[in-house]
């Protein structure tokens, strides 16, 4: 017995001295470099990226600690405090135009640019592109991209989104399915596969948030109400699936810029009528959406004191002045900047009876007699981009008397948001003052609870054989809080059409047969700042850069199912700079050595 | 069965006698009961194994097969020893006894029932120091089965082979101990031979084996205890604890996996568990990955073990802290009464009216998530729960006469409350932290998977199972594994509370 436990003790001892004499790595060429502290701020939402990045950061040599926030807000304060090297965050160009894509987050006048990065040549390449046309900002933004990223390593590219929405496609027409790049989908393009269910059955549409911020669009500019702003108000402009200027369903049967870039003309239609809400019905107000309304509420946008709380004014601080045009003489005299044609040669391309009078007044507006109203758009400089602006549901067109009904009774300096009901005010109109609402959209607000809002589609827009006239005549917007279950409502069939579907789960849509997913590029964009306040240590280009190599995108696209796409800044989605981010360790690990160098100086 | 006359009433009568006298018997037998629960659990798992092998084939049959035969052959050595144990002579028959061997090598395939009922089956003489030292080679042996799996990886921790070569001389040291047990234990006393393998057992605590603890220092207990005739009652606790095989069952897995959180620091490697490998994206289970995958391609199976490591330890801390201080508070409390019991009683009541979940999610809003925080907000919650416990318990004790008689000896307070009032009133405490053990692990994990516990890429129980959840429907094994290693660790801890309870009531002695 004993023998055999001595032999059996030998094998053990013998079997791991062989183990332990195990081979080492195989060695490659980088440079001894210390485990680098880095912290990394994000939401819990993000958690997914957070990992993905600290892994590839732990493997660069790195030692990442991670200040995981559960909400925007606390995230937002751990950013003003200052307490992170690099955090995620995103960007979303709602208005399909670069120069939104980056003043916001780059300029150093930007609401958004958490970093900061404020660097004079930024600020500068941001107006030159500005004051461009399309065409030829393309070089001015290459630029910007190449020394945002390139150069100086100022933001951390991670991905950008695709924006995927599935319906049931047993129920509606594919054909009224549209997918915009950018704005909120377009309801009054849903049509049900069965014509006789559209005035009968109520599409449901689903959204997380139950509490918009306002329903006034000037006063928000979020995920909570712009897909209800958007489909409530209409615009002199539009913008098409793929971010292109078009007149469809918008108040405009055409527009032209004048030579110089600096002055717009926007060619009015006479088929749109406010609706309201009366005893609970949807009523046709017989008020024709005309040049005046277009005037007030283009104004108010571009002055910061209309109301209290403004919170798109730069969207709209380009426009000097907005106003009526009732001389004739002006568009046959005025050259259009693109063919050189006089713009009522340009407008009138755009309607059957030609452009013969213009008047400033509602009653006598005629399009089939030749009477037209013409509204013109002045910016401070020249800058093709206001277009999008206009676009964008910020730039609804609301009713002036209605409006001012509300907003006169106070002064926008003494508004104290506890008392006093501004026009949009959401707890208003939750609370029963359903008459509020003048919607000039497709769709009119009916009411809302806990639970969700009914829209029913505006009796005066458009003639119903007009191709923009809404099909669908009532609309239920459902509120869902996650995104899971929102899903799964869908999957239920409780939602007909979900507007965002999460990488993962587009597998488990797409295998019922009856279920589309639409799939497209999206300005959606995941970024990562640097925390550039004085003192960090990220204010260290060849830091910024070791992190910069360090990251690849391939993992988030891996990790997405191949649902996100590389980008190499917010400009790359709106812009061809053919940039294209690549991991480099060994550059990221000589970044690394030059930094901790100095600092060994 | 003194009459032959049988009538049909009669028969009858006599028949339920005769089961229940057997029933008696059988219950007595250890053999019985764990060659009993081994074939049961046997059964289960082969079935599962058959399912499996019937839908994926290949591996799953080899399995199957190994577990049909481990019932086959369990089943046949409970129905002998059934026969055998109500027979006429009531002894286990040498035969019968020679099945254990067979059943032995079961554990390798992950069986540890048969284990234990094999070796409960080869030996006729059986005292608790040879039940521990079997439990002890046990834990051993079940660390190496579960550590061999590595290998089928691509690469293993750098420390894999020295890991697995201290582990397998250490098993055969646990073999060595268990021939000493058999040879020196047997007597009122054990033999002073036995006092080294002792020594070497209570070291064994270093690597979490408390199997191979308890066997040292009951040894030395009994050793060193000067009357003979008066048995060592924390001893005699252990030995009624050793009773109840569902509880050893439940202790056995306690301590197995917190052995393997400290063994996995050499045979597991930590990187398999945290970095991303994308190429391994939600992969199926496979031997290379029993688990399988979670999103980001990490090994469920190694973070599972991991993440023992972090739930064990929060849940032994976030118990122990609260009942360390909440039993203070209870016992002062209730050793003064009056005002001061109305003061310390009435906040506690202010901390329990608030739902110690709550409590904990507002802790860790206010200070961030972090072990630390999480710990901190898990045992404020526990705070009033220990201190009503002893406070019941102290006020009882506290009347006694033999605290009279301490005060009339002219002993302080402090002595008194904690020399002769807390050691009387600890059974009760003793219990509820086995239970608190439990939900504490619970609550770790609903914090994690509420994403408020522990950082996200952190293996914890319950970071595992919330990435598994996205993905019940196309990939439900992400999120089966770790909701079954919480479910079994709970009903562990559970177990083995209910046990310590019957050990620990003088009335059931």
């Amino acid at each position: 017995m004993k023998k055999l436990l001595a032999m059996a003790l030998a094998a053990v001892m013998a079997f791991s001295m062989v183990a332990c004499g195990g081979s080492s790595e195989g060695e490659t060429s980088m440079i001894e470099t210390k485990p680098e502290k880095i912290v990394v701020l994000g939401q819990s939402s993000g958690e997914a990226n957070m990992n993905i990045v600290r892994d590839q950061l732990t493997k660069a040599g790195f030692e990442v600690e991670l200040n995981t926030q559960p909400d925007y807000a606390s995230w937002k304060t751990q950013l003003e405090g200052g307490n992170f090297d690099i955090a995620l965050t995103g960007w979303t160009t709602v208005t399909g135009n670069v120069d939104y894509a980056v003043r916001g987050v780059f300029h150093s006048t930007g609401d958004y640019n958490y970093g900061p990065v404020i660097d004079e040549k930024v600020d500068e390449l941001i107006d030159k592109g500005a004051s461009e046309t399309a065409a030829a900002s393309v070089a001015t933004y290459t630029e910007l991209e190449n020394y945002l990223v390139t150069e100086n390593a100022y933001v951390l590219p991670l991905y950008s989104s695709m924006k995927m929405m599935a319906y049931d496609n047993e129920l509606l027409t594919a054909e009224g399915i549209y997918q915009p790049k950018s704005r909120p989908g377009r309801w009054e393009m849903y049509e049900y596969i069965d014509a006789a269910n559209n005035d009968t059955r109520t599409l449901t549409l689903t959204q997380t948030s139950s509490t918009p911020s306002t329903l006034d669009p000037i006063q928000a500019n979020d995920g909570t109400m712009n897909t209800l702003s958007g489909n409530m108000y209409i615009k002199i402009i539009n913008l098409s699936d793929d971010d292109e200027i078009i007149t469809d369903s918008s108040l405009s049967h055409a527009y032209a810029i004048a030579e110089g870039n600096s002055e717009y003309y926007f060619l009015l239609r006479d088929d749109v009528n406010f609706a309201k809400v009366e005893n609970g019905e949807v009523v046709d107000t017989g008020v024709l959406v005309a040049a005046d309304d277009v005037v007030f509420s283009l104004e108010r946008a571009s002055n910061k004191n209309s109301v209290a709380t403004h919170k798109t004014f730069t969207l709209h601080n380009h426009m000097q002045s907005i106003e009526i045009v009732t001389d004739l003489a002006e568009l046959e005299t005025k050259k259009d900047s693109d063919t050189g044609a006089t713009l009522l040669e340009t407008l009138n391309k755009g309607v059957e009876t030609p452009v013969t009078a213009l008047t400033d007044v509602d009653e006598e507006v005629d399009n089939a007699a030749g009477t037209y109203q013409v509204v013109k758009v002045t910016t401070t400089e020249p800058f093709p981009q206001v277009l999008n602006y206009l676009a964008h549901q910020s730039a609804g067109i609301l009713h002036k008397e209605q409006v001012e009904s509300y907003n006169s009774k106070f002064t926008v300096e003494a508004y104290d948001p506890t008392k006093d009901v501004c026009y949009g005010d959401f707890a208003a109109i939750k609370a029963g003052d359903t008459s509020m609402l003048w919607c000039s959209g497709p769709y009119q607000f009916v009411k809302v609870d806990d639970y969700g809002i009914d829209f029913v589609k505006n009796p005066g827009y458009m003639p119903e054989d007009e191709e923009f006239a809404p099909s669908i005549k009532t609309i239920y917007m459902k509120f869902i809080k996650d995104t899971t279950s929102a899903t799964s409502a869908f999957r239920a069939g409780e939602v007909d059409i979900l507007g965002s579907v999460a990488a993962t789960d587009v597998e488990v849509v797409e295998s019922d047969a009856t279920n589309t997913v639409l799939k497209r590029s999206s300005n959606g964009v995941t970024y990562a700042v640097f925390n550039m306040r004085e003192g960090s240590k990220m204010c260290n280009v060849d830091l910024r850069k070791a992190v910069l190599y360090a990251i690849d995108q391939n993992d988030f696209i891996a990790y997405n199912n191949g649902y996100v796409m590389p980008v190499y800044s917010t400009v790359g989605t709106l812009v061809e700079t053919g940039n294209v981010h690549t991991q480099d360790l060994v550059k990221s690990n000589e970044h690394l050595a030059a930094y901790q160098a100095t600092l060994a100086e | 069965m003194a009459t032959k006359e049988i009538t049909k009433e009669m028969s009858q009568k006599e028949a339920l006698y005769i089961k229940k006298v057997n029933k008696r018997k059988l219950s007595g037998s250890l053999e019985f009961t764990t060659a009993r629960l081994g074939w049961q659990v046997t059964l289960a798992l082969s079935a599962f194994f058959l399912f499996q092998a019937v839908r994926k084939g290949g591996v799953w049959f080899a399995v199957a097969g190994v577990y049909l035969a481990g019932f086959a052959l369990d089943y046949i050595a409970t129905q002998r020893i059934i026969k055998e144990v109500t027979g006429d002579t009531g002894v286990i028959s040498d035969t019968t006894r020679k099945l254990g061997w067979l059943m032995l090598p079961f554990v390798l395939a992950g069986d540890f029932f048969m284990f234990i009922a094999g070796c409960m089956l080869i030996r006729k003489e059986k005292n608790m120091e040879y039940q521990l030292s079997v439990y002890s080679l046990l834990v051993t042996i079940f660390i190496l089965v579960v550590s061999a799996l590595n290998l089928f990886k691509e690469s293993q921790a750098d420390t894999f082979w020295l890991g697995m070569g201290l582990y397998a001389l250490y098993a055969v040291l646990n073999l060595v101990i268990m021939n000493a047990v058999n040879k020196y234990t047997y007597g009122k006393k054990p033999d002073k031979k036995f006092l080294p393998y002792a020594y070497i057992c209570i070291a064994g605590l270093a690597l979490g084996n408390v199997f191979s603890f308890l066997l040292g220092i009951i040894s030395l207990g009994k050793y060193y205890n000067k009357n003979e005739e008066v048995s060592v009652e924390w001893i005699d606790v252990i030995r009624r604890l050793f009773r109840n095989y569902m509880s050893c069952v439940g202790m056995f897995i306690v301590i197995f996996l917190l052995s393997v959180s400290i063994a996995s620091m050499l045979t597991f490697d930590y990187d398999i568990a945290i970095s991303n490998n994308f190429a391994a994206r939600l992969a199926a289970p496979s031997l290379m990955y029993p688990f399988g995958c979670d999103e980001f391609g990490r090994c469920v199976f190694t973070r599972i073990i991991f993440g023992a490591r972090i739930s064990l330890l929060v849940g032994m801390i976030s118990t122990l802290a609260p009942c360390v201080f909440g039993g203070m508070l209870g016992a002062v409390a209730a050793y003064y009464g009056g005002k001061v019991d109305n003061i310390i009683m009435r906040v506690l009541d202010v901390l329990n009216a608030v739902p110690s979940i709550l409590l904990a999610i507002a802790v860790i809003a206010a200070f961030g998530t972090s072990t630390t925080n999480l710990i901190l907000a898990l045992s404020i919650g526990g705070i009033p729960g220990y201190a009503r416990t002893m406070r019941a318990q102290v006020m009882g004790v506290a009347n006694q006469e033999f605290v009279e008689a301490a005060k009339a000896c002219g002993a302080k307070d402090g002595t008194i409350i904690f020399r002769h009032i807390i050691p009387n009133s600890l059974a009760p405490i003793i219990v509820r932290i086995t239970m608190g053990m439990g939900s504490a692990v619970l609550s770790t994990s609903s914090l994690s998977y509420l994403g408020i516990g522990v950082e996200a890429h952190v293996p914890e129980w319950g970071n595992v199972l919330k990435a598994g959840s996205k993905f019940l429907e196309t990939n439900p094994y992400i999120a089966i594994f770790p909701g079954l290693a919480i479910i079994i660790i709970v009903l562990s801890f559970n177990y083995f509370g209910d046990g310590l309870r019957d050990a620990l009531d003088p009335k059931l002695k």
